[in-house]
């Protein structure tokens, strides 16, 4: 029994990073908190860096991965925004940064509680964005990022995401893999790529003037291919540990008149009313939306195709435009959808919600479910 | 063993680890400060940029540098070098771990990070190059900005002293501090070479005279930096241990009109304007002699 904090901390120690610079901010902090046990008692082998902010972070874990080390970090909230320069900056360089967010609410006012305008904020900083539902997810994605992430085709970092206190806090079972296992599945890291050694002396980060187009439709490409690695990676580690992930979680649509697409944890609790709705003979169904890039754009529509009625859980929103999912969903199906703005800063939704919710579909119209 | 400190100019290394054929300015003293310091550091450097004027140096797809640079953003240089100093113990590469980076890097946008790393007493060089302005951006002021200085964003004088960061980095109580100057190149690379020495984090605040953004011909730079030291305007010392040490002392001083009135920046000053920072100058030397020109400045 592991919390969402633990479990992500494990990840990073079976993945055997070697830097780990950190900056404390909740819900994030027992993460940082884990490994600095770990590290203090010898468990672990690797240097633990306390910087002066969350953008000395992010320039951390940039500088140490262009020096060719495995790096790992963990933030939350503001702490992520305050990295946000740096974000381009890691995703630019092309360096496979994986970095754990814990979500939680933006200020003002200022909250504790989840949602997930953080993460959606670095929505365009050339990260892959992955959603976990449950501690274990959460475990396998982060050892699962860095083989994803440092694959030639690939060379961009990865977001992990978790619900704040949801899963960072919650105690659930976890299958935590044995080290062997782990070492045959995520050879070291060796790069090619980025070398800081004086043997092969390179220039990294320099200025360009018209090939900044071209450096910026690699980084689109790289994306792109991501889409196959991570299905790659995915398969490779379903034969190892017999757990089946991809770019989206379908839940019973397949023959559905009405799915709502949700991200996170909340698609437990989503999944629970899809049961009882189910069992009362309704034709609903969840798509749980596990990447957020790259946007699995053609799994959607193979998902939502042949379905009546969609509706969107959007825990974000962007004010003047509206929930950033939706608008995303709509873009990729060409057509309408409604729009549920809820959960922001942790407010409660609840099966009760979502039976109301499901009941409320056929609307191409924003809704606020307070 | 040899001696690795320089009596003479014919003792500068001919290696070059910064070649020519680099877009630097006419006269860029900042450019000549890092081609001087990567003589004597030699090959196994690494060398982080926070962003400014020398971010330049390296336009794609060429480099004028044979050895490995980074440049990520501005105000992360001590970060950087914190993250890569660790990363590098980790890669067994045993190199120098150079940052270089301007004024507003340091002084300003920068100050956090580098006292994050000068807090953890990482083993690097740390050398600001001193413009005393956001040079790259126009020379807008900075806190590192002399008293009175014409910048575009002060177009009638900069009102406030420049801080003093020499001393902020002696609070850190890290092991090695010095200022320098490119035009006394002896002093700076006996001081480069102190500072690669030393086990722990060293600082070396570089006044690079600035043609551009100071209003002076390109080819008067080390003559500028000459006068900047000769006049006492910019004093050339070290700090070990706490204690400020002069390491140049002018037998007899210039006047700082002929320092002042070089340069455009203070072309507005009238003759009653001089002769304020000339009886501010003569002040602090007047206390220096008093001391013996050496000090405890952290106690």
């Amino acid at each position: 029994m592991i919390a969402g904090n633990g479990a992500a901390a494990w990840g990073a120690r079976l993945a055997r990073v070697e830097i780990i610079p950190n900056f404390p901010i909740t819900p994030q902090t027992a993460i940082i908190e884990e490994i600095a046990s770990w590290i203090a008692s010898g468990e672990m082998d690797a240097d633990f860096l306390p910087m002066e902010s969350e953008h000395s972070v992010q320039s951390a874990l940039a500088a140490a991965s262009s020096a060719g080390t495995r790096v790992f970090s963990a933030t939350s909230s503001q702490g992520l925004l305050l990295m946000t320069e740096m974000m381009f900056v890691t995703s630019g360089l092309r360096l496979p940064v994986i970095m754990v967010n814990v979500s939680r609410g933006l200020s003002a006012p200022i909250t504790l509680w989840s949602d997930h305008n953080d993460v959606l904020v670095q929505r365009d900083s050339g990260w892959l964005q992955i959603f976990c539902s449950n501690n274990q997810e959460v475990l396998d994605s982060v050892v699962m990022g860095y083989k994803i992430a440092e694959n030639n085709d690939v060379l961009l970092p990865m977001m992990i995401n978790l619900d704040g206190f949801t899963l960072s806090a919650t105690r659930e079972p976890v299958d935590i893999p044995g080290q062997d296992e782990i070492d045959g599945f995520l050879p070291e890291y060796n790069p090619k790529h980025t070398i800081l050694d004086p043997k092969e002396p390179m220039s990294m980060g320099g200025a360009v003037f018209d090939e900044y187009m071209y450096f910026r439709s690699q980084q689109r490409m790289a994306m792109q291919n991501s889409k196959g690695v991570i299905k790659d990676v995915c398969a490779e580690w379903e034969k190892i540990t017999g757990r089946n992930y991809g770019l989206v979680e379908s839940y019973c649509s397949d023959d559905s008149a009405r799915v709502l697409v949700i991200c996170g944890s909340e698609s437990a609790i989503l999944k629970y009313t899809v049961d009882k709705l189910r069992a009362k003979g309704e034709k609903v169904g969840m798509l749980r939306l596990r990447a957020m890039r790259p946007f699995p754009c053609e799994e959607i529509i193979d998902a939502l195709s042949r379905v009546e009625e969609i509706g969107v859980i959007d825990q974000d929103i962007s004010p003047g435009s509206g929930g950033i999912i939706a608008t995303e969903v709509k873009a990729c199906l060409g057509r309408g959808v409604t729009s549920f703005i809820a959960g922001l800063g942790g407010r409660r939704i609840g099966a009760e919600k979502y039976e109301k919710i499901f009941g409320r579909l056929g609307r191409d119209v924003e809704e606020w479910i307070f | 063993m040899k001696d690795p400190y320089l009596k003479k100019l014919t003792d500068i290394p001919m290696e070059d680890y910064l070649v020519g054929g680099h877009v630097a300015c006419q006269g860029c003293s900042a450019s000549l400060g890092l081609r001087l310091a990567l003589k004597v550091l030699g090959k196994d450097t690494v060398v982080i940029n926070g962003s400014g004027c020398m971010t330049l140096l390296p336009v794609y797809p060429t480099t004028p540098l044979r050895v490995p640079w980074i440049h990520l953003a501005i105000e992360n240089t001590g970060a950087a070098g914190t993250a890569l100093y660790y990363a590098l113990r980790r890669k067994n590469v045993n190199a120098n771990i150079l940052c270089y980076a301007g004024d507003g890097a340091t002084y300003d946008i920068g100050l956090q990070s580098l006292s994050g790393a000068a807090e953890k007493n990482i083993d690097m060089i740390y050398i600001c190059y001193n413009n005393q302005s956001f040079g790259n951006t126009g020379h807008q002021r900075a806190s590192s900005t002399p008293r009175a200085s014409y910048t575009p964003t002060t177009p009638v004088g900069k009102a406030e002293a420049a801080k003093d960061m020499p001393a902020i980095m002696a609070a850190h109580r890290i092991p090695y501090i010095a200022t320098a100057c490119p035009s006394y190149p002896i002093d700076f690379l006996n001081k480069v070479t102190r500072a690669a020495e030393v086990k722990g984090m060293a600082y070396i605040d570089l006044l690079v005279p600035c043609p551009v953004g100071w209003g002076f011909d390109p080819s008067e730079g080390i003559d500028i930096g000459r006068l900047a030291v000769k006049t006492g305007i910019w004093k050339l010392y070290e700090i070990v241990d706490g204690r400020v040490n002069l390491t140049y002392i002018p037998k007899k001083r210039r006047k700082v009109s002929e320092y002042l009135r070089a340069q455009g920046r203070f072309s507005h000053l009238s003759e009653r304007d001089i002769e304020e920072v000339q009886a501010e100058v003569d002040r602090e030397w007047d206390e220096l002699e008093a001391r013996g020109y050496a000090y405890d400045i952290v106690v």
